[in-house]
């Protein structure tokens, strides 16, 4: 570019507004069981499978699921992948001290949960490792009171 | 099929980190282009399927701006909001259906300079559950998937850095690609930084800006409008749930259910033989293996072999991604869309440096969503019958 010319190269245009979902009462009821340190599921009364976080209808039997049971607040870990980074609106952050980011198969769940597990030396992470739910005390009636999952013992 | 439909023209932008020209700009050069190129104007067009993403352009309707400057002005057009392999079945079917004998599909995406495709992916998250508690994002998503093959059928990282590296030699061979490197080993690849284990930055997709369009044709008007049509023998596609922990993601069942459709149609019934060469959408190395596989394309848990021993290199058994794939360049929405028209270059012997021999049928596959939710499979051949 030549000294003092001037280039509009970029419009930069932020969206700025804010949607406002409904949660649904499945997972309203999910996380008011979490309050009470329970992690509620949906059982289908046609393939059986139990579902976490429950949600209304099962694909397979194109039904809407109605029987709730708890299931946890222990699991196995099934599938885990170790962080070396976070995303931060999209864009790739190194972290200090890598994650455990999890699926675990609650007990009595046929469907898996991601999770993250905290005290745990990702060197020590495993599949089929034990975990357990850590509750947020006092709970504040968010997703969030299922805090994330520690090793059992 | 009823009515027969070809690939008559096709042509692609180069793929870029940074196209530097407005969307409608990259659109009206590439598909003028190809009209010149094809020696027709936009009166033979008559139907017109876009595929481009609300999210991604960042308004609503996004084909809005993009129907002028693609000649679909005062004409018969509709959009494909998912994958470009999707829009060119739906530009089938309208052709299949009687009403039209010609149609231009385009896919265009701006993900290498416009938008972020991390945070665009972020909101095909479940917005009251998994967007509020943050845990899942594409890479994470990708990385629990390429675990779940791997632990299943005994796959090392260093058969991912070998399947990356090939991609990543295709690429630099091919003109149109981003990303690509010559002379790229399984440990260049192992060089590059961990995101979340076992995909490292070099397993990942580039950001990419680029297009591409099609012009479809029924039998009926396809030898008038080229020598050399390529024809769409068969097309399937299929959509797992939402939820990843319901899915088992050692395989892809929507991919072989979409691929099943697709070969019942073009009447396949041994992939792996009839198959000349393979282009699939792949985000991540680790998605190679149990594409290709839900393809019929190798055997089940092959993964280690076919890197080992090479067989989906451009001189091997089964070619996949001569043109470096989903490593070499990853357009949102015009992915798949190249994905037919690197299959049709094949057939018609015009790949250059990535042609593989004998090429007769080939299969475009395209996917959506986490974890390929969403595929789509599509065979395409030199033989009419």
């Amino acid at each position: 570019m030549k000294a003092g010319e001037r280039i509009v190269a970029h419009a930069v245009v932020p969206l700025d507004f804010t949607y406002n979902y409904r949660v649904g009462q499945y997972i309203e009821r999910y996380i008011k069981a979490l309050g009470e340190k329970k992690i509620m599921a949906v059982k289908c009364q046609d393939c059986g499978r139990v579902f976490v976080p429950p949600r209304k209808i099962c694909g397979t039997c194109n039904r809407i699921l109605d029987e709730w049971v708890e299931v946890g607040p222990e699991g196995t870990i099934e599938i885990f992948t170790i962080g070396h980074v976070k995303l931060n609106k999209g864009l790739v952050e190194k972290i200090d001290k890598p994650s455990i980011i999890a699926m675990v198969k609650l007990d009595g769940a046929s469907s898996l949960l991601p999770c993250v597990i905290n005290g745990l030396d990702p060197e020590k992470v495993k599949k089929g490792l034990r975990v357990k739910a850590v509750f947020k005390e006092p709970p504040e009636d968010s997703l969030f009171d299922l805090d994330h999952f520690e090793p059992v013992g | 099929m009823e009515r027969k439909v070809a690939v008559v023209g096709y042509a692609m932008t180069r793929q870029a980190s940074d196209i530097g020209v407005p969307r409608p700009i990259m659109l009206f050069e590439l598909v003028k282009g190809l009209f010149d190129q094809m020696g027709i104007t936009r009166d033979d067009i008559d139907t017109f399927v876009l595929c481009s993403n609300d999210f991604q352009c960042g308004r609503t309707i996004s084909n809005v701006f993009e129907d002028t400057p693609v000649g679909a002005y005062m004409k018969d057009e509709t959009k494909v909001e998912a994958d470009g392999v999707m829009a060119v079945m739906y530009g089938a079917i309208r052709i299949m259906s009687g009403l039209y004998d010609t149609a231009l599909v385009v896919g265009n995406s701006l993900g290498g300079s416009e938008f972020r495709p991390y945070l665009i992916m972020d909101y095909q998250l479940h917005p009251a559950y998994d967007r509020q508690l943050g845990i899942l994002n594409e890479p994470v998503t990708a990385a629990l998937q390429a675990k779940a093959y791997m632990e299943k059928y005994k796959i090392t990282e260093d058969h991912l850095n070998k399947i990356a590296a090939r991609l990543l030699r295709n690429a630099a061979k091919n003109p149109f690609a981003l990303r690509g490197k010559e002379d790229a080993t399984p440990e260049y690849i192992a060089s590059s930084e961990y995101l979340y284990e076992p995909l490292r930055e070099l397993h990942c997709y580039p950001f990419t800006d680029g297009a591409c369009a099609v012009v479809l044709a029924s039998d009926k008007r396809a030898k008038a409008l080229t020598d050399k049509p390529v024809w769409i023998k068969g097309f399937g596609d299929s959509i797992e749930g939402y939820f990843l922990g319901d899915r088992d993601l050692s395989w892809s069942r929507s991919a072989k259910v979409a691929a099943d459709r697709a070969y019942r149609m073009a009447g396949i019934s041994n992939p792996a033989k009839e198959i000349d060469v393979a282009e699939i959408s792949i985000k991540f190395a680790s998605q190679e293996p149990i594409i290709c596989e839900a393809l019929g394309l190798f055997p089940e848990g092959s993964g280690a072999e076919v890197a080992d021993r090479g067989l989906a290199e451009i001189g091997g058994e089964m070619p996949v991604c001569p043109s470096g794939g989903g490593l070499g360049a990853y357009p949102f929405s015009a992915m798949g869309l190249i994905r037919v028209a690197e299959c049709a270059k094949q057939i018609n012997g015009e790949a250059g440096d990535i042609q593989v021999k004998d090429v007769k049928t080939a299969v475009a596959h395209g996917q959506d969503g986490f974890c390929a939710q969403h595929n789509a499979v599509m065979v395409l051949s030199s033989e009419e019958g």
